[in-house]
Parts: C-alpha cells; structure tokens; sequence
C-alpha cells in the first residue's frame, strides 16, 4: 500500500454567524495555506512523497502554490510532490465528500482534515476505513484536538510509513447515524434537535429552540452542544456508550446548565434528563416538527410524516493517535539522526 | 463691529459661527484638531496651517480627525451629505483630489441632476491652494480651472479674510457641493472683518478699483498682485478696472463683460496653468459677446504649462507677478 | 420594504411568520419578473443604454432588506434594480426611468445605473464600482450624529472589493464603529473576470479580520440564510455595536451586462444555473414543502406581479421623453 496521503482544507469554515455573535475565531485563508505548508514539510520528512489535495476556490490554493513554487526557486527539496484531485469544484460541502471519496479510491494511507466538526463529519461521510487526522480550524472544533499542526503532520508521517505500527497509531472511533426515511447522515460528536424547521445560517445558538441532544462523547473542555453534556456527565471517546439529554424550559428544568455553547458564549441551558445512549438502540425525536443539527450545524428538516431515527454507532471510523504516534516515536527513537 | 484679523482667524470663526447656529454642520478632516488617539493635547494642531484651532473644544465630536484615507472620508461627507447633515470636510492640499476625486465629480456633483432634482448635497469641501509655500510640485496647485469644469460643483476662491468669512458661511448654508479654495500665502494676511455672522452671495464679483482704461480680471492670492500692478500704471495715467471674482462657479459675468463694454480691454490674471483655465474661459467669452467693445488683444498673465518648480528662485518666477500685469496692460494698450 | 420584524420567537418552523414569508416572495417575484421583462425589452433595441440584472441574487437583497426601514439607507451597485425594489421603490418610477422618459423617478436623468430614491433610503445605484463605500459611511455617520438607530448598508460585487474605497471604508467605520455593514455580492466575476484570477485572498471574511470587523459568511441563494445572518448584523449595527460584514456567495442568471454573450462561463454552467440554483425556486419548495404556504398562494403572487409588470411596462411606454427644457434644469446654471 501506498504511503501518499491526502489533505482536504476547507477554505470556509469558520466563516458563520458565530463571528457576529459569539466573537468566534475567523482563521485566514493564508494561515490554513501556512497549516498545509507546515504539515507537507513533516510529511516529507517522514518519508511520504505523495500527496493529494481536494481542489478549493477559496484562496488556498495559490497560497500554497506560491510557497512551494518559493521553495523550488530556492532549490529546497522539503515538500512532497502535491497532486490536486482533478473534478469541478461546486463551492459546497459536495467538494469535500468528492475528495474524501476519490482519496479513498487512489488508496491514500490518511487524510489530513483542516476544518471544524462540520468539515471532518464531511470526509468521515466519504473516506470509509481511511483514518483522519484533524486540524481544527473551525468554530467549535470539539472533534479536532487542539495542537500545533506541524506536530499532527509528523504524527501522521510516521504513522502512514510504518515507522509506528498501526496498531498504536490508529483509534476507532463512534459516529451517530441520523435516518430521515431514507435519507442517511452521520454525527461525529453531537445530534441536535431543534423545533426551527428552516436551516438557515445553520449555525445553532438560539437555545430556546433546543430539545435534545446526543453524543457520541462528552467532554467539559470542549464548546459548542455537547458541552452540555460534557458538563452534565463526561463520557470519553473510548467509552462504549454516548449520552441523551433532554432539554426543558426554565420552568420545568430538573438543571439549569452555564454551557459555552458558542466561544465566549455562556447561556443557561435546562435540562430535563440525561441519561447513557446505548449503542444499537434506536432513538426517535420527541417533537414531531423540526431540524437536526448534525455537529452543530442544522442540516435535516422533518415533519411528522417523516420517520426520523438516531442511532450511536461504535468502531465506526479511525482517527491518527497524534498523541500515541508522538509518545512512540520519543520511546523508540524514532526522530534521532545519523551524525554527518 | 469689525476688527482687523487674519484670513485663518475668519474661516475659523466662520466655522465656529455655523456650528453654533446649526446642529447640522460638522466639520472632519486629516489633523484638524490632530490629537485624536494620542496622549498629548487633543487639539494639537488645529489643522496644520492651525486654521481649526480651538474648535474641538467648543464643539466636541463635532470636529473629526480623519483617518489618512481622503477616499473614504471625503465620500463619507458626501454620504453624510445626502442624508440631511452639512458636513465641512477639508482635505487639507486640494492637490489631494487626486486621490478622492471620483467622490466629488462622480457622485456629489451628480446626484441632483441624476437624481431628478429629488436630491441635495451640502458638502463643503475646503483646502489650500496655490504656489509660493515652497511646497513643490503636489502641495502648490491652482486647480481651480479644474473644479470648475464640473457641472454641479459650486467654486470659491477668496482674496482675503472679509471675503472668506462670508463666502464661507454662504458656502455652508449653500445646498450644492462647494469647493473652497484657499490660498495659504493668504492665510496671516489681516482685513477688516465683522464681528458677527454675514454672508456674501456666490456669483457677485467685487470691483475693487474702478478704471476707464483697462479691466484686470482675477480671483485668490493674484487679486493683490493686480491691485499693485494697477497703482503702479495709475501714476502713468493708466487707469484699470480691477474685479476680483471671489467665486468661480458660477461666475459673475455681468460684472466682467460691462467692464470691459466701458473700457474696451480686458487683461485676465489666473495662477493656474494657462490651457482650460478660468483666464482662457472668461477670455474666450468676452471675445465671442463684446467683440465690439475690444479696442485691443486680450491678454491673460498665468502660471507657465509646468507643474509648480520647488526651488524658491524657479517658484517665485512662477506665480504671474504685479510686474508681469502691469505689462500685459500695457501690451493691451499699445494697440 | 418595511415588513415588521420579528426575531425569531421562541422556536418557530421559520424566523418569519406566514405574512411576513408571503412579503418576502412577493419581493424576490418582483424582482425577477421585473428584470425578465427587461431581459426580453431590452432584446428589442427598446431599452437605451447599459443594464445590468440583479436576477438570480433576489435571495440576498430581500433577505438583507427586510430588515430595514425608510431611515436606513441603502448605497446600491450598478445592478442595482433589486435593491431599489427590495427597499421598497415604485416598479413604475423605475420602469420608466430605464426607459429614459420623463415619468421616471429621476426624470430620465440618470437612468438604470442612478436609479434613486432617497425618501425610500435608496441613494442609489452606482456606475462607479466601489464608490458606494464611503458615501454608505457617511450615511452610518449621519444616523450616527441623529442618534435615531439607523443603519447603511454598502453593497459592493466581489469585483469592486478590490477598490481602495471600499477597503479605506472597512477602515474608517471600524474607527468611527458606524452602524455601516458591507454587503459583498459574491457572484464569481467582475464582468467577465473569474474572481479566482482577480481576487488575492478571496475571502472577504479576512478582508474585513484585517480591518478587526466581524465577517459572515452566507449560502446567498438561501433566502432564510441571508435573512437570519443579516438580522443578526443589522440589530447589532443599531445597537451600537459597531459595522461587520457579510458575504453572500451567489450567482448571476444574466450576462455582466444585457446583451453579455457570456463566453467566459463554463459550458453547462448557465442550465445549472436555472436548473439548480435558483433562489426563489429554493425558496418555494421549501415553504411549500413545510406546509406553511400552498403553491396556489404563491402562483397568485406571480401573476400579481405579471400584472404589476405589465402596468409598470405600459406605462414607461406611454410616457412622454423629457424636451429641451429639461436639459438644464436640476443642476445651477450660471454659465
């Protein structure tokens, strides 16, 4: 098997409502094209000499374009050749499932996800049994971990080459899989359900429209809907369960809830219930008008013709264990050079 | 009650006068109290030639500094404008429109006629004009030819500080966009100014001498110059006619052609460049409407086709002087 | 437009209630079948001059404009007809201003390009691209100075947020925190130049980071999108809480201009275009999926709105062409 990689940068996450009224982060085009130049050089010197990018008009590309073309003027040799997957790009979310898609068709060894929830929930629709590695450059980024990519780019060379094995570098991970009669979509972290049947910005922050939540993990450090659940009941990702919460007016709240659900954005939630979501079972919307947000980002209306299910599926997809991979390679030796 | 104060001292008060009368008019432009932000005095400047001193403390945020962005702030008047205020931007070097031109003759100047009459813009757009500040080639313009191409603009060029008071304040409560031009080797130049608040009526030029012999024709610092050069003819028996336009667009030209019907010789003094510019334009009407009257050639006394030299030798060969007047009448008079 | 304006009530199937969702269609109609109607005039030789069309992007401006009201000011672009109806001007007046006749709204002074109405808070289209930036700050500053809680919207196509206006503007209403929110209409080319070849970064999202304004980035062809996002902004702007921008990414039916042959598109592109990025379809189904609203509603508002064209048509075309007479009027003359 090959040991090319690929990279999938959306050029417009972060770019929601949430700028205006969370005072959320609004990461640049240059930065993500400096994210991607980063993370090519540690792949290079890991070994990998191969990468496909998904194609994007949003600015990325001539960034990249130009540093690489900087470094050949230079004469240096650190970046691997780079390959844009070659199909009409839509501008949509369609871009990223078409690139994960032909990745996982050329046989790639990872794929490098820069976005936010929404955009890793995009490659994971797409890529099959391909792992990820995420670069959170999105709002809430309660999926992608937080470090420095030049670190998820060695991680990620030298899980793809062989140098940790596979089965210290890679962790399954659960997703939820949200039925709409036919229709099928996937959660990474968190399915909401809210009574606004439009989609709109998508965006969620109108916590009055809220109803109820699951989660394929809940964790307190992060933002964004299932920092409710983090706060009510930490649930990790290796757990074998999720968690379902149920969402009450004030007045009928069991809890009332202080949650970022937005960054910088503390709005009282009330809780009715909560309690684990077991795998395999299949849970059905309590209200019979409404939207499901997927990650934090509406995308499902229904009514109460629709049969909407919601189920928490286990081993599901894999991810790089950056963490893991970096700890290996300390313990092993694996970045100390030959004197010249 | 009048008393003797500069040029600078009568647009500051002209300013101040229409601020107070009416809630309205703000003024806004780059350093005009020129402390904004800083940790020093907030009215450090007052503008640079200090004609805005003082009045940040009289009216505060009524008196704007600007941003260096003359694009954005000049069509931010304009847009302020439109919407019912009576900004008073200035642009400090109207060797400056370059820059935010498109704001003034693109939009200001048109949106009345545009518009069908159903808009009005009362932005005044103030700044200094003219050579011999040693300023060089982009701070030392004439272009008032220029502005006065434009239909829709309104443009004003005083001669002194009684002029500038009034015409300022007719400017302000004037409802088209008005460029005033003033010129900063007039700025400590004293007159008698009153006291309280008056105006002087755009398109009335002001006789200044009157003469059989000749008419001097000219507006800004070179109204003085005339005025020697025809004090000078006077103790050779020539007696000129001087008018001092005081407003360019529109222009008085009754005041001009019934000069020049009495003394049958017109000498046009302009400090700007000669090709399109208010000499040549009043030159070319008066020889199509009182061919008659002409006894002699028209001439005009302007600036050479050059942009303005820096070398104060070269600069001061280059604003028409009280000389080069006095010899042009004489040109005129040999025929 | 002035529909009254709810934020969303506690967890509704739409930010708009049933008349309010009507309004919005009745708009977006309006505008299309105004500018197809002028597609086929125009196809005749009975229209003069340039027009550009607004169809295809009706989402954005009703989307934006329904949150206004007649203190709020609008500076337009040069495809500036669906702003002019989304703020709520008369078909008619308009109609017949592109027509050149006298009945217009701006006498047939100004024509598609300047089409204005400055009761309505429309100041208008603009043939300069990016000039509307700052007049838009002014506006802002004028609301600002009245303290009545108005806002001005800038609309700038993603071609003409390369001008140093519309950047100098970010700039000066960051500084000045003006209730001024820049639209940029992002419908991929500048005439006919792609803006991936024109645009250094394009995200205007990191234009507006430069200058420390929020920006939002927005599906432009979903009404429901532009509409939240836009309420969101605008309520902010009037709260004091300072300018922002939003994108709406979007596309363009028609050619740059009528009679565009439209070479520089992919092939294909325009069928994808009708077929499946048509904002009022998108709209429709939606509405009519939710059960909210019956097609047989929305059918009834097209042919409204055929009639409303259809008179607005015939009237223009009866109208009488403004004489000599008109030629100078609306502008001081005093040459």
């Amino acid at each position: 098997m090959s040991n090319a990689i690929g990279i999938i940068a959306n050029p417009v996450s972060a770019r929601d409502i949430r700028r205006v009224i969370a005072n959320a982060t609004a990461l640049q085009i240059t930065d993500r094209a400096n994210i991607v130049l980063r993370v090519l050089s540690c792949v290079k010197a890991c070994g990998v000499d191969h990468v496909y990018m998904m194609p994007e008009n949003g600015g990325i590309r001539q960034h990249v374009r130009r540093g690489i073309d900087r470094a050949e003027n230079q004469g240096l040799k650190h970046f691997p050749q780079l390959e844009y997957l070659d199909y009409k790009i839509s501008g949509t979310v369609e871009d990223t499932f078409k690139g994960a898609r032909k990745m996982l068709e050329l046989g790639v060894a990872a794929i490098v996800v820069l976005g936010g929830d929404g955009t890793h929930r995009a490659v994971v629709t797409s890529c099959g049994d391909v792992p990820i590695a995420g670069i959170s450059t999105g709002t809430n980024n309660a999926f992608p971990e937080h470090r420095e990519p030049t670190i998820t780019g060695l991680a990620v060379g030298l899980a793809v080459t062989g140098k940790v094995p596979a089965d210290v570098a890679f962790l399954p991970n659960k997703k939820i899989v949200v039925r709409v009669n036919d229709q099928e979509e996937i959660a990474l972290v968190d399915v909401a359900v809210v009574t606004e049947r439009y989609i709109g910005a998508r965006a969620l922050w109108r916590t009055e429209t809220f109803r109820e939540l699951f989660v394929t993990f809940a964790d307190p450090e992060v933002i964004g809907m299932s920092a409710i659940a983090g706060l009510l009941e930490p649930v990790t990702r290796l757990d074998g369960h999720g968690l379902h919460v149920r969402l009450a007016p004030e007045d009928e709240a069991a809890i009332m809830l202080d949650t970022p659900i937005a960054p910088g954005y503390m709005r009282g939630i009330g809780i009715r219930d909560f309690q684990p979501m077991q795998p395999g079972a299949r849970y059905r919307p309590e209200i019979s008008d409404g939207s499901i947000a997927l990650d934090g980002e509406r995308e499902l209306s229904f009514s109460a013709k629709d049969d909407v299910t919601i189920e928490l599926v286990p081993d599901a997809f894999r991810t790089v264990n950056v963490s893991a991979c970096m700890q290996y390679a300390a313990r092993h030796g694996l970045m100390r050079m030959t004197k010249t | 009650m009048a008393r003797k104060i500069s040029m600078r001292q009568a647009i500051n008060e002209a300013l101040e006068q229409e601020m107070t009368r009416d809630a309205s008019v703000f003024i806004m432009g780059e350093d005009i109290a020129g402390g904004a932000g800083g940790n020093g005095d907030q009215d450090a400047w007052g503008g640079p030639m200090g004609v805005t001193k003082g009045l940040i403390g009289k009216f505060p945020g009524r008196v704007l500094d600007t941003p260096l962005s003359e694009s954005a702030f000049i069509g931010a008047a304009v847009g302020a404008a439109a919407c019912g205020m009576r900004p008073v931007a200035e642009l400090m070097f109207l060797d400056f429109m370059g820059v935010c031109f498109d704001q003034i003759f693109n939009q200001a100047a048109k949106f009345k006629y545009m518009f069908g009459g159903h808009a009005q813009t009362p932005v005044v757009i103030r700044g200094m004009v003219g050579a011999g500040f040693r300023a060089a080639a982009q701070h030392s313009q004439m272009l008032t030819p220029l502005f006065t191409h434009i239909p829709g603009l309104k443009v004003i060029c005083p001669s002194n500080a009684y002029d500038a008071k009034g015409l300022l304040i007719q400017s302000i409560r004037d409802n088209d966009p008005v460029i005033f031009c003033e010129h900063k080797n007039l700025y400590g130049i004293e007159a008698d100014v009153p006291v309280e608040s008056y105006t002087i009526p755009f398109g009335e030029a002001n006789v200044l001498r009157d003469g059989k012999h000749c008419t001097i024709v000219s507006y800004g610092l070179t109204v003085g110059r005339s005025m020697e050069a025809a004090e000078t003819l006077a103790k050779t028996g020539v007696e000129c006619e001087v008018i001092d336009l005081r407003t360019l667009s529109p222009l008085d030209w009754d005041t001009v052609m019934d000069s020049v019907e009495n003394t049958g010789r017109l000498v046009c003094v302009d400090e700007a460049n000669p090709r399109c510019s208010i000499a040549s334009d009043i030159s070319a009407r008066v020889a199509q409407d009182c061919f008659k009257a002409l006894k002699g050639p028209i001439q005009m006394v302007t600036a050479p086709h050059s942009p303005v030299p820096f070398s104060p030798v070269l600069e001061d060969l280059y604003v028409p002087s009280a000389q080069q007047i006095a010899a042009a009448v004489k040109k005129t008079m040999a025929n | 437009m002035n529909a009254a304006k709810k934020s969303t009530p506690g967890g509704g199937i739409f930010p708009l209630d049933k008349p309010d969702l009507l309004v919005a269609y009745r708009t977006m109609r309006r505008i299309r079948e105004f500018e197809e109607r002028l597609h086929g005039e125009f196809a005749k030789g009975d229209i003069p001059g340039f027009v550009h069309l607004y169809a295809g992007e009706e989402a954005a401006g009703t989307g934006i404009m329904m949150h206004l009201k007649d203190n709020d000011r609008i500076a337009s672009t040069h495809r500036g007809h669906g702003h002019c109806i989304a703020k709520g001007v008369d078909t008619k007046g308009m109609m017949a201003e592109i027509y050149g006749k006298a009945t217009g709204l701006c006498k047939g002074k100004g024509g598609s390009m300047h089409i204005a109405d400055l009761s309505k808070g429309m100041m208008g289209a603009n043939g300069i691209l990016g000039a509307g930036a700052p007049l838009a700050c002014g506006a802002a500053l004028a609301a600002k100075f009245r303290g009545d809680g108005g806002v001005a919207i800038s609309f700038v196509g993603d071609g003409a947020s390369n001008q140093g206006t519309f950047l100098e503007s970010l700039n000066l209403a960051a500084i000045w925190n003006l209730p001024a929110i820049f639209v940029v209409e992002n419908n991929g080319y500048a005439e006919s130049t792609s803006r991936d070849y024109a645009v250094a970064v394009d995200s205007y999202v990191d234009r507006a980071a430069g200058f420390g304004l929020p920006g939002v980035t927005v599906d432009g062809l979903d009404f429901f999108a532009v509409y939240e996002a836009a309420g969101e902004i605008i309520k902010r702007a009037r709260e004091g809480g300072g300018p922002a921008l939003l994108e709406c990414k979007m596309v363009r039916m028609y050619g740059h201009f009528e009679g565009d042959q439209q070479t520089y598109r992919a092939p294909g592109e325009l069928d994808d275009i009708r077929d499946n990025k048509d904002c009022i379809k998108m709209f429709s189904e939606r509405v009519i999926e939710a059960g909210v609203v019956s097609r047989a509603e929305l059918e009834a508002i097209d042919r409204e709105m055929t009639a409303e064209i259809d008179a607005a048509l015939a009237f223009a075309k009866s109208s009488p062409s403004p004489t000599l007479a008109d030629l100078s009027t609306d502008v001081y003359v005093a040459y």
